[in-house]
């Protein structure tokens, strides 16, 4: 531990050192935290507000940083803890967060989806995979969900995707020091991968 | 370099935790789901053992923020006014509002204690911390599990009718499937239970919209109307006889070799629910099944 918060990792003109990284977790933690609490408590206040899936919002939105373990094992635990408050099969959540996570890694890292306006169709399609994943598994074990299939995921869809959309950019302004690491990282290993390309070396 | 290296072995390995992460997933599904209706779920009591509190918390943090923009509401109506009126008026609508809801959670509760000396069954009064945070399934979640005496298949109630069953039970908190889930079922009667003849099952409908009970199985000979008040009869082995269930909003009649269709408002007040009661009740056993003499003598 102390070893690890003596060292500095070089990136750009970034110093990804230990109490970066650890300020940059606890941040994802606390946002996690309160997305579910928000998850929890929001059905009491209006129930129409329970169509938002925060955690989802939060899932995509680290998924969209390319950070593949910290999406899943997010997506993976948020999942659960909403399932367990849930009357649903404990885990199909998990499972359906932690599939869509993969997926939008999966292809933010092969295009780019960093522009702002991408994010919509991400997210809709992360709402509508996420809901289709945990229907198909409830209703394979014998748990078919009680609430109508094609209202509640279109519901689900557009409040998850409108609050989502806007929760991005909190969230970007808020967890963002890590993401421009990355970004700038991503920048440079695409110029390097550029100038040893077969026509550069001719 | 380091960290190039490491980026690199995140995107390398990240299919197999992904692969990990689901397996384990499904395996709790599983375990999950192979535990029938009816029986504790093991799994679950110890989901909601650690998940309770975070349950609470949220309750009582929704009731704070709340109770918060109810204060800077009041506040705006009174801008007009001076501060010291304005103080003062905060105050007093402040304790107006807590001695309404004082009073509104008095006489639920005394209805609650009406019920408890009526039906003659121990209680335990019971808040409901949190409602089902998934759009998909339709249950609560109440302050009172096995240290309270709660157990599998207890009934829920309160002082207008039956609120549903509890499903799974942890040491501090238990969770209840409502009566409107289509899962939930109970025999019930349209009328007087031992006067009337209009005898079913009540079952839940797959809407969420509408918090309606189905009532099947009544005969169609039997006269329903719009208005009559349903019953338990006690044969489901789950609630006891006599409590109510609901009115009947909607019928459409059937015939000599068809039943009649009945719509059921429920009695309780499912959409806000604040304070319930658990019966502590246990269904009489039901009798052996006999095999009859003649039975045996044609065996031997």
């Amino acid at each position: 531990m102390c070893g690890a918060s003596a060292q500095v990792w070089p990136i750009g003109n970034w110093k990804l050192t230990f109490g970066n990284v650890f300020m940059s977790q606890l941040k994802i933690v606390v946002v996690l935290l309160i997305s579910i609490l928000l998850q929890l408590s929001l059905r009491e206040v209006w129930r129409p507000l329970s169509y938002i899936d925060f955690p989802l919002v939060v899932v995509v939105y680290i998924a969209l940083q390319r950070d593949a373990w910290q999406a899943l094992l997010v997506g993976t635990l948020a999942g659960l803890i909403v399932d367990a408050a849930s009357g649903g099969l404990v885990g199909a959540g998990g499972f359906s967060k932690t599939l869509t996570a993969y997926i939008i890694y999966f292809a933010a890292t092969r295009v780019n989806l960093e522009n702002p306006l991408l994010r919509i169709p991400v997210l809709a399609a992360g709402s509508l995979l996420d809901s289709a994943i945990y229907v198909f598994w409830h209703r394979v074990l014998g748990y078919p969900p009680v609430a109508p299939l094609v209202q509640t995921m279109s519901y689900k869809l557009i409040a998850t995707t409108v609050v989502g959309t806007l929760a991005l950019y909190l969230l970007d302004a808020l967890v963002a020091e890590r993401s421009a690491q990355r970004r700038q990282f991503a920048t440079r290993r695409r110029v390097a991968r550029r100038s040893t390309g077969p026509l550069r070396r001719r | 370099m380091a960290s190039v290296r490491t980026q690199r072995e995140i995107r390398q390995r990240a299919p197999i935790w992904l692969v990990g992460l689901l397996v384990t997933n499904l395996v709790i599904m599983a375990v999950d789901a192979r535990d029938a209706d009816g029986r504790q779920k093991v799994l679950r009591i110890w989901t909601q053992t650690f998940a309770s509190p975070l349950q609470n918390a949220s309750s009582k943090a929704t009731g704070a923020t709340s109770g918060f923009f109810q204060q800077i509401w009041h506040f705006r109506g009174t801008a007009a006014e001076n501060e010291q009126l304005k103080q003062r008026l905060s105050e007093v609508e402040t304790e107006l509002h807590t001695a309404r809801q004082a009073t509104a959670e008095n006489e639920r509760l005394k209805a609650l204690l009406n019920l408890t000396e009526q039906s003659n069954v121990k209680t335990v009064p019971a808040r409901v911390i949190a409602r089902d945070p998934s759009v998909w399934f339709n249950t609560i979640t109440i302050d009172r599990g096995r240290s309270s005496g709660v157990e599998v298949n207890m009934p829920v109630v309160t002082a207008g009718g039956i609120v549903g069953r509890v499903v799974t039970v942890s040491p501090w908190a238990s969770q209840v499937m409502l009566i409107t889930d289509e899962k939930a079922g109970a025999g019930a009667v349209v009328g007087q239970l031992g006067q009337s003849g209009a005898l079913g099952s009540i079952r839940g409908r797959a809407d969420l919209n509408v918090a309606l009970i189905e009532m099947r199985y009544v005969s169609g000979l039997e006269k329903v109307e719009v208005g009559d008040f349903v019953m338990t009869t006690g044969q489901d082995g789950i609630y006891p006889p006599g409590l109510n269930v609901g009115k009947v909003v909607d019928v459409k009649s059937g015939t000599a070799t068809t039943a009649h269709q009945i719509l059921i408002q429920p009695g309780a007040q499912l959409d806000h629910l604040e304070e319930v009661a658990v019966l502590l009740y246990h269904p009489p056993p039901r009798p052996t099944e006999q095999t009859p003499q003649n039975v045996e003598r044609t065996r031997r």
